[in-house]
């Protein structure tokens, strides 16, 4: 005999216990979400306004001190503020109290926030419309767009050699990058991996590490592996290889979570295994997405592989950067345009490619 | 028995308590026909039966075998002796017809030669053979999302066939396909059901196809069994009891 199941458990008891929970939950991130909120604008109010602008000091003066005794403030204050539910993060989480407190404070409080921010960052990048209009300004302006319409073709089959090398290791980066793309965003799609806990965790980790490796600008890694591997095109690729991976398992393994799950459930019923449900539910479904995400990757690494040749990854860049630094400017005027002129080939091919494509 | 359902109770990870306790069986070669409104819990318990989903309490017997809680390798074995056929037809789009039917065959496929999609001449023979039973060899080529619904539907009953199934299942198999395809779809079924002797359950919604194909019926309404019994049986104040107050009957020929 089988132990009767115990079904007390009534559903709306554990809808109710839930959302008890959630709410002691968002009670916490809104007291501090609060406490920053405060934080912020005491050291931006004090910092930037106060001493930056007002006292137009130079060097801040910094003491570990004034930041602890002002973090304390804002501690005292965030709790206090979050515990009236009428603050901003109360707000936020959806825990305030519905009333004309909430809707001011709310509103005031950002307004102000906003304020503060844009202002800071006014302060921050030094904005000047002296220096943009200054004469000396306007003299290396005319010198720039001047050698634009001026190149010096005297460099033209350099260049192009350069910047077939920036095209070729683009190229050659989204190339290799499929394979293990492929591989990871499997690993890395929730609806294959959330069965079981090993694979779940398998799947949480790799997701972790992706992000990680994709926060880190290709410019980043570049400079990393112009360490490791020695200044060149190489350094170059592989910077752009690391990149690809990252960001490309995130789109397939999006795009894996999006597909129709009939077929999955249909092929599943039949008695198939998981490789072969991958394969014949998952797969066709995908192939097309994946095409068109890794011909605009590649689209996007000629970009890139631009940039990075800036900090000697190679290319045209850095072609471009060698002739900055000499202030020859018809030579660099020539770079841009071809630069230009590949962008938008590329950007043009790669746009009909995923046109047809679909 | 081919099937023997007893005290089974879903409950989703949401809290939705969709079956309450059903028990019923069902003897081999019946066609027994589920019916009951929207939600009522008809295709949690297909589901149920064939596995795709688990059980919260109760058994699941199939052929004698308790399959409530199998896992791995055995439940790949008890599927693949049950087929399914969906509302929406779940066919891989862009693959043609004829591998579409030939994935029903996966489970006794190697893996390897199934990535492959290399396939012994029995297989490919005996899945021409299922789709004359359907009656569309000549789309066998063909892309499958380029065919009808109802063309779709009948490649799904292929598919399921190759899986010499002791039992077929079909969830509300004519919800999306117009009045006149929608029996030529349960003919097969029927046909299958008759010929082959394979038991059906199928999930229905209009009356008049459960009367014209149903050897049995079985109605739920939310999670538990009100009514089972003859289509025949099914009067004015059972209709009602099923459907509710407000329900009126459309016919369907
Ligand atoms: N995966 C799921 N997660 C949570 N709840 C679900 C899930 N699938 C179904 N339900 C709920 O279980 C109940 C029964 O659903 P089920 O799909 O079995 O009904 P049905 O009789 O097949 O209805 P329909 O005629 O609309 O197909 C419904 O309340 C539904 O919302
Ligand atoms: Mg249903």
């Amino acid at each position: 005999m089988i132990a009767e199941p115990e079904i007390e458990i009534l559903p709306h008891k554990i809808i109710e216990r839930n959302k008890q929970r959630e709410d002691k939950f968002n009670f916490v991130k809104a007291v501090l979400l609060d406490i920053f909120f405060v934080f912020y604008s005491v050291v931006v109010l004090k910092r930037a306004i106060y001493y930056k602008f007002f006292l137009e000091m130079r060097e801040l003066p910094f003491s570990w001190g004034d930041i602890g005794i002002l973090f304390i403030i804002s501690i005292v204050v965030g709790i206090f503020w979050a515990s009236t539910k009428t603050s901003l993060s109360c707000k936020l989480f959806g825990i305030a109290k519905d009333n004309k407190t909430t809707k001011w404070t709310v509103e005031i409080f950002g307004w102000f926030l906003f304020n503060i921010t844009f202002i800071a960052g006014w302060i921050v990048t030094k904005f000047s419309l002296v220096d943009l209009f200054s004469s000396e300004g306007i003299q290396g302006a005319q010198r720039i767009f001047g050698a634009l319409f001026q190149p010096e073709m005297g460099i033209f089959d350099d260049a192009l050699f350069a910047i077939i090398e920036t095209i070729y290791i683009a190229l050659l980066a989204t190339l290799i990058s499929i394979p293990p793309t492929l591989f990871l965003s499997f690993f890395t799609a929730r609806n294959l991996m959330r069965d079981n806990k090993v694979s779940f965790a398998v799947y949480y980790v790799l997701r972790i590490i992706l992000n990680f490796v994709r926060s880190i600008e290709p410019l980043i890694w570049a400079i990393i592996f112009s360490v490791w591997v020695g200044i060149g095109p190489f350094a170059g690729m592989i910077a752009l290889f690391i990149h690809t991976i990252a960001s490309n398992a995130k789109l397939y393994s999006e795009a894996i979570e999006n597909i129709e799950q009939g077929p999955v459930e249909a092929i599943s019923a039949t008695g198939a295994n998981k490789v072969q449900i991958v394969w014949y539910g998952v797969v066709p479904q995908i192939i097309l997405p994946f095409l068109s995400f890794t011909i605009y990757r590649w689209d996007i690494n000629v970009r890139m592989a631009t940039v990075i040749g800036l900090v000697g990854g190679g290319g045209i860049g850095t072609m471009l950067i060698q002739y900055q630094g000499l202030a020859r400017w018809h030579e660099v005027g020539l770079i841009i345009l071809m630069i230009a002129f590949v962008v938008w080939v590329m950007d043009y091919i790669s746009a009909r490619i995923r046109e047809a494509i679909y | 028995m081919i099937v023997e359902v007893k005290k089974l109770h879903k409950i989703y990870n949401n809290g939705t308590h969709a079956l309450k306790g059903v028990s019923f069986s069902v003897q081999p070669g019946e066609f027994l026909v589920i019916i009951g409104l929207s939600g009522s819990g008809k295709s949690t318990l297909l589901r149920c039966i064939n596995r795709l989903i688990e059980p919260t309490s109760g058994t699941v017997k199939f052929l004698g075998k308790d399959i409530t809680h199998i896992k791995g390798e055995q439940l790949r074995r008890a599927k693949s002796q049950i087929g399914m056929v969906f509302q929406q037809f779940n066919l891989i789009r862009r693959r043609s017809v004829l591998t579409n039917v030939i994935s029903g065959k996966l489970g006794a496929i190697s893996t390897f030669d199934s990535i492959l999609e290399r396939f012994d001449k029995e297989i490919i023979d005996e899945a021409y053979r299922n789709l004359e039973t359907v009656g569309i060899t000549e789309k066998a080529r063909i892309r499958a999302d380029s065919l009808s619904g109802g063309q779709q539907q009948r490649v799904a009953i292929a598919r399921s066939l190759m899986q010499n199934p002791k039992l077929l299942l079909a969830d509300e198999p004519v919800a999306s396909l117009d009045p006149a395809t929608s029996n030529s779809v349960m003919h097969y079924f029927e046909k299958i059901n008759k010929d082959l002797g394979t038991t059906v359950i199928c999930n229905l919604h209009f009356l008049s196809l459960v009367r014209k194909y149903a050897s049995r019926v079985i109605a739920l309404k939310a999670g538990e069994i009100i009514y089972e019994g003859l289509p025949g049986e099914i009067n004015e104040t059972w209709f009602r009891t099923i459907y509710g107050e407000e329900a009126e009957e459309v016919e369907i020929r």
